[in-house]
């Protein structure tokens, strides 16, 4: 099992780092869209997913819902991670 | 002739129509020539010398279509400048296509107000570009290593007959509304251009998942959807029951489609994706709008005015594929090469090899060309390369396409260290420096020595890897 905590510390760290601009304050509770992340930081967050746990988040979980903050993404990892 | 013509002839026959679509804003081509036409004005203050090449580094929107539309009324050369680009990377654009500035939305150090949220910096070449007396109107940069072309350049006259043959295969009508969500600063001119020339309205779609893109579809009765495998697969693997009766034409790009995507796609919405083939070069080459399910792996049957060959077929059928017809590049850029001493009898070789069957559908089994495509972006790994090669503790670097089963192809790079103390952590931090995110490669293997070509001793380009 993986905490859902562990990959958001990882998520957020890796966005802070290489997808938004050192201004932008990103929190777990950071609205995504609003903040500027485009469908470029999604692809990257996505293969950033897939180097890291090995597996790639299915196309129909990538929703609005899902992509609303770091939690929310770290908990849709955290789920289809847990259920493999 | 200049490009602007196609503008104002769409605004002049349907003033009202919306042309493009940004959140809420809604411009008719009627308001869109007036901000061409107010743009005009006020870069023509500037005192840009005519045939300046100008860098654009806008994100979508209909900024760019208006800024891109004046400045080929002024007839200067547009040369876009992806926004993910660092300063580095811009600078080096500046330097090799020896702009006389940019235009960024943001301003920057001596830039200039030229409208609101657009700033022009002058920036002064060290030569002044020769375009040799051509009516140059766009170049896209591939960068290149010194020894390389960094450009490809366009003409006005080759963009429209490139425009005019594409839509003879896209045969987009005033009735068609696009919903785009591709980056303009690498698609444009067979894309949005074309639109425009043909009175479509574009809506610029700002969410790509699927529940916000599906809701602009068909809010918009969109009738054309044009994007990369990466948003299909999104949008095919959606699990709503929400349809889009609205399109007729679904347009997958930039790399090879995926059969997964294109079956989940054609079960969840009963229509068909179509693939094409687009070449910088060329232009569109072709789409395979006739027989797209039951030829699902073929780009199609020759689009528009082009003829295709097959160089030196093997017992399969299969050669090197070239391509005669309108709307061929003019030139390529630092050094000058003109198109006439890079075409054979008129024929451009493409460097990929495929096959054409018995009805005509080309089948490509390899995509020789060296450019990268990773979810709708171009990347060039000459560029990534350079930069590689720059870090103090690599001796030389190949950097390739690896395909993606969801993104078509990810950057990977095969470097030599001169040290055994080099550390690869210490490449990927000096890649974030330098490259804009999406080029930094997501893998790094260490080799020994890189393949090389046995005449001329040059680093082998690899070709995609599975």
């Amino acid at each position: 099992m993986i905490e859902p905590l562990e990959i958001e510390t990882k998520l957020l760290d890796f966005l802070k780092r290489e997808v938004f601009a050192g201004n932008v304050v990103v929190t777990p509770e950071t609205d995504l869209i609003a903040s500027g992340f485009d469908s470029m930081s999604l692809v990257r967050v996505l293969l950033f997913i897939e180097q890291s746990y090995g597996f790639w988040i299915p196309e129909g979980e990538i929703t609005g819902d899902a992509l609303q903050n770091v939690r929310s993404l770290a908990a849709t990892a955290a789920r289809i991670l847990n259920a493999r | 002739m200049n490009l602007t013509e196609l503008i104002e002839k769409t605004a002049a026959r349907w003033p009202q129509k919306p042309a493009l679509v940004e959140e809420s804003t809604v411009v008719t081509y009627g308001e869109l020539a007036r901000q061409v036409g107010e743009l005009v004005a006020q870069i023509r203050s500037l005192h840009i010398d005519t045939g300046s090449r100008v860098g654009l580094a806008f994100p979508n929107g209909i900024a760019y279509v208006a800024l891109t539309f004046a400045l080929w009324r002024l007839n200067l050369v547009v040369v876009p400048v992806p926004t993910e680009c660092p300063e580095e990377e811009i600078e080096e654009i500046a330097v090799a296509m020896q702009l006389a500035g940019i235009l960024t939305p943001k301003p920057r150090t001596n830039s200039v107000v030229v409208a609101p949220d657009c700033y022009f910096t002058k920036l002064n070449p060290a030569t002044p570009p020769d375009n040799h007396g051509l009516n140059l109107a766009f170049i896209r940069f591939t960068s290149g290593t010194t020894s390389a072309r960094k450009g490809v350049a366009l003409s006005h006259e080759t963009v429209r007959d490139r425009v005019l043959s594409a839509n003879k295969a896209f045969g987009i009508t005033p009735d068609d509304t696009v919903i785009w969500c591709l980056p303009m600063a690498h698609h444009f001119l067979i894309t949005i251009v074309l639109y425009i020339e043909a009175g479509a309205t574009i809506v610029l779609a700002r969410h790509v998942t699927a529940k916000p893109f599906l809701e602009a579809v068909n809010h918009w009765k969109g009738t054309v959807l044009y994007a990369a495998p990466f948003h299909f697969s999104m949008w095919a693997r959606d699990n709503s029951a929400v349809q889009i009766p609205s399109v007729r034409l679904a347009v997958s790009t930039t790399c090879a489609l995926p059969q997964d995507v294109a079956n989940d796609f054609f079960k969840r919405y009963n229509h068909p994706l179509v693939q094409g083939l687009g070449v910088i070069e060329l232009g569109l080459v072709a789409l395979n709008t006739a027989a797209p399910r039951k030829k699902s792996d073929s780009v199609g049957q020759v689009a528009g005015d082009f003829q295709l060959r097959i160089v030196n077929p093997d017992a399969d059928g299969c050669g090197e594929l070239a391509v005669l017809g309108p709307g061929i590049f003019d030139a390529y850029v630092a050094p000058w090469v003109p198109r006439e001493e890079v075409l054979c009898d008129g024929w451009f070789f493409t460097g990929d090899i495929g096959r054409v069957d018995e009805d005509g559908f080309l089948f490509l089994l390899s995509r020789k060309t060296a450019v990268i495509n990773l979810a709708g972006r171009k990347v060039f790994p000459e560029e990534i390369e350079a930069v590689l090669n720059r870090h103090p503790s690599v001796s030389e670097s190949r950097v390739y396409g690896k395909l993606h089963p969801h993104l078509g192809e990810t950057v990977e790079a095969e470097v030599v260290l001169n040290s055994p103390d080099a550390k690869l952590y210490t490449i990927h931090a000096f890649c974030r420096e330098h490259l804009a995110s999406y080029k930094i490669p997501t893998r790094f293997t260490i080799v020994a020595a890189l393949p090389r070509t046995p005449v001329t001793g040059k680093i082998r380009r690899a070709a995609s890897v599975a």
